[in-house]
């Protein structure tokens, strides 16, 4: 008689009975298997990054004398598994990198809660501040502190097609200004071979704002917060970026096209649909890895200035590393952010793997700074890119990032969907009342939390 | 012949040993949370060290917040297409695979189910590829047809993007309400139905007097659950319009779930995050509540 026919419930209990000892089994293995927890455990969602880590950690190991583990997890979830161990109250990683408009989330309620370490006074300590751009730790900062440590400057410039501009008769060197530039888009941008359909476009715009409103936002001095944490973005200024937005996005002479994200923008400019791209460094290893094709017939050049003489650049994206409160070598986590973000060899060596420019200024001398790039027509692009990096933009950060983008993003449709019922009648007074009501709202969502930040 | 007490004792005690593991994980897993939000919806948080009183503010705040109106509004428009379209075509395919041959029918049955293998993110991320402008199968398709719309932005024009939940939704769920149908269809009586015929009733009558009154059991089942689905709406939006966080241009996405997500693990509020659970809650018990009084009238 088998084991099966002694048991005495029945073939199905017993199955379930072996699943059940299996599963807490192996997952008492597998926990045995992990070990120890290193001194330290970093996690990164980065590729590059995780690479040039592992890369380099061994070195910070033997030179300290410990046992560093570095993880890497997609952004979201990494970011949804720290929000979520800082709720539950449990184990974290001792450092992390974040990404752009995360801060805000890790720095809501009693300063005194928050799950960050306070970096401000180790990078005055160890006189860091001025070697880094400083713009960069506007992105990192909450009520006057820093919690970050910025990885990167991400400025922005335009990538566009050498041969389809030569082609189409384009010369970029004149197109300084946003007005020369759209006047040259208004030129190119029609039904070439009478097919009903416009084949090229001058550039690409986000449809419904979003990113694309964001960096020209930047780039004209705007913000969706201001400094102190107050919302800023319900301004005169911004209420004309929007006209112009609607206008080149949906207008009779409409130069941009929404190319959308991923595959549809290689197959775009492949295609020659749209000529030129908005480009941040990070963006330029983006083409470089998945449009090997276009390899030198792309070139960049600084995004075209609002006035004659003003900033040719903003910023898209970032990265901050982090560490959390609850680590339990402070001293030896902040050691390794410094040996990760300020070993200068080490950082151009990163800069070949990524195109991504550092925010230490020092690396920026480095040869691999220097080097051509076949690509980009042969382009020094980390030294085109770090002529721009000083004039980039701070960009603040609030608790209620989120909402400012979405409700501001609605402002924005809503006053698109104006200008498709009575053209551009009202249209001006139509935003300004979409904006002022975006304000009203963030203001709402922004009273709670400062409630709470008193309710403590 | 008399049992030992000590086996009685055992045999006895085996029901309760094997719940005890679903108990204990249904308590950590569902009563504490539940528990735990009703106190949370009271609060406003921040993790678990600082939270403030709020009384019924949360409740006050969604009452005058613009963005739950318009999530409220769109996730009720979603449940009445669901059951205004998704559910009679469900119903026309289990009729039409009702007639067929068996084999076939367990052809077609696998083909219509397949899209739920697949789950809602992967149908979302694959509608986002095929509503890709001048590249994607549905703007070329419809092109090459009707000579329009190859430049439709569907997910970033706000009529559209409506639309395209509501086509992606459909090729997700009306293959899986066909299967209750066509199973419910085939428990129907035939000699009713023939009696019917008999007597005179066309293919519409004996449909409408007899066949769906016999399966009205699975009808009311599948209404409520296609009801409770539709106000759970979350990921198929979220994954096609993931650049916005689910809300999509004007807010034309934007579901209940989406802005309880958004509201509690985007900005951390997860006080109005329970506020916002607990509405849907009572909604969804309401809607389901009249459902089934409407069906008890029905079948008396």
């Amino acid at each position: 008689m088998s084991l099966i026919d002694k048991y005495p419930y029945g073939k199905a209990p017993f199955a379930l009975l072996v699943i059940a000892i299996v599963s807490v089994g192996l997952r008492v293995a597998i926990a045995r298997r992990h070990g120890e927890r290193p001194d330290l455990v970093l996690v990164t969602y980065s590729d590059a990054h995780y690479d040039a880590y592992r890369r380099a950690v061994p070195r910070f190991e033997r030179e300290h004398g410990v046992k560093v583990q570095v993880q890497q997890a997609h952004w979201a979830s990494l970011q949804s598994r720290l929000q979520n161990s800082l709720l539950a109250d449990v184990e974290l990683p001792d450092l992390a990198e974040i990404f752009e408009g995360s801060l805000g989330y890790f720095t809501r309620g009693p300063a005194e809660d928050f799950g960050l370490l306070d970096l401000t006074d180790w990078l005055r300590r160890d006189r860091l501040y001025d070697r880094m751009v400083e713009s960069r730790f506007s992105l990192w900062s909450a009520r006057g502190r820093v919690y970050a440590l910025p990885h990167d400057v991400h400025p922005v410039m335009l990538a566009y097609r050498r041969d389809l501009v030569a082609e189409l008769g384009i010369d970029v060197s004149q197109l300084d200004t946003w007005d020369k530039f759209v006047e040259a888009g208004q030129r190119i941008s029609r039904d070439f071979d009478g097919d009903g359909l416009i084949d090229h476009y001058m550039i690409d715009l986000r449809f419904d704002g979003a990113w694309g409103l964001d960096t020209l936002m930047f780039q004209r001095g705007g913000q969706f917060f201001d400094a102190d944490g107050n919302v800023a973005f319900a301004t005169e200024d911004n209420a004309e970026l929007f006209r112009w937005y609607i206008l080149q996005t949906r207008g009779p002479k409409k130069i941009a096209y929404d190319c959308g994200w991923g595959q549809p923008v290689a197959k775009a400019m492949i295609d020659g649909l749209v000529v030129f791209q908005w480009t941040p460094d990070w963006r330029s290893w983006v083409f470089q890895d998945e449009v090997p094709s276009l390899k030198g017939k792309m070139a960049l050049m600084p995004m075209p200035a609002w006035k004659p003489g003003g900033r040719r650049t903003s910023v898209w994206g970032g990265t901050g590393l982090v560490i959390m409160k609850r680590t339990k070598n402070p001293t030896l986590a902040w050691e390794l952010a410094k040996f990760l973000y300020f070993d200068t060899p080490e950082l151009g060596k990163r800069f070949q793997a990524t195109n991504i420019l550092p925010s230490l200024k020092d690396a920026w001398d480095l040869p691999e700074f220097d080097r051509p790039n076949p690509y980009w027509s042969n382009l020094p692009i980390g030294k085109t890119y770090a002529a721009l990096a000083p004039e980039t933009p701070p960009v603040y950060s609030s608790p209620v990032d989120a909402v400012a983008r979405i409700r501001r993003n609605l402002a924005y449709s809503l006053s698109a969907e104006h200008y498709m019922k009575y053209g551009e009648a009202g249209l001006m007074e139509a935003i300004r009342k979409n904006l002022a009501e975006a304000a009203t709202d963030v203001r709402r969502y922004a009273d709670r939390e400062h409630k709470l930040r008193a309710g403590k | 012949m008399k049992r030992p007490a000590g086996k009685v004792l055992y045999k006895g005690s085996a029901p309760y040993l094997f719940l005890s593991p679903y108990v204990l994980l249904a308590s950590i897993f569902f009563i504490v949370p539940f528990v735990n939000a009703i106190v949370l919806a009271f609060y406003e948080t921040n993790g678990p060290r600082s939270r403030a009183f709020v009384g019924l503010e949360n409740f006050r705040f969604l009452l005058h917040d613009t963005n739950f109106h318009t999530a409220l509004l769109n996730t009720t428009v979603f449940a009445l297409v669901s059951v205004c379209v998704q559910l009679p075509l469900a119903m026309g395919l289990a009729l039409l695979l009702n007639g067929g041959s068996s084999r076939l029918r367990g052809i077609f049955r696998l083909i219509f189910f397949s899209p739920n293998f697949v789950g809602q993110v992967l149908v979302g991320i694959l509608f986002s590829v095929l509503f890709t402008p001048r590249y994607g199968l549905i703007p070329r398709g419809l092109q090459a047809f009707f000579h329009w719309g190859l430049d439709k932005q569907w997910l970033l024009d706000p009529p559209l993007i409506r639309l395209a939940v509501v086509l992606a939704s459909l090729w997700l769920w009306v293959g899986f309400n066909m299967v209750y149908f066509l199973a419910a269809l085939q428990t129907v009586d035939k000699s009713l139905e023939e009696a019917a015929r008999i007597d005179g009733a066309n293919a519409w009558q004996v449909f409408w007097h007899v066949t769906l009154p016999s399966m009205r059991h699975v009808v009311v089942f599948v209404v409520i659950m296609t009801v409770i689905g539709s106000y759970q709406l979350f990921e198929l939006p979220l994954t096609l319009l993931s650049e916005s966080y689910g809300f999509g241009a004007k807010n034309a996405g934007l579901t209940l779930i989406t802005y309880l997500n958004f509201m509690g693990f985007h900005t951390g509020d997860l006080g109005l995050g329970s506020a916002v659970g607990w509405v849907i809650a009572l909604i969804i018990f309401t809607i389901s509540l009249i459902q089934i009084r409407i069906a008890r009238i029905a079948e008396d």
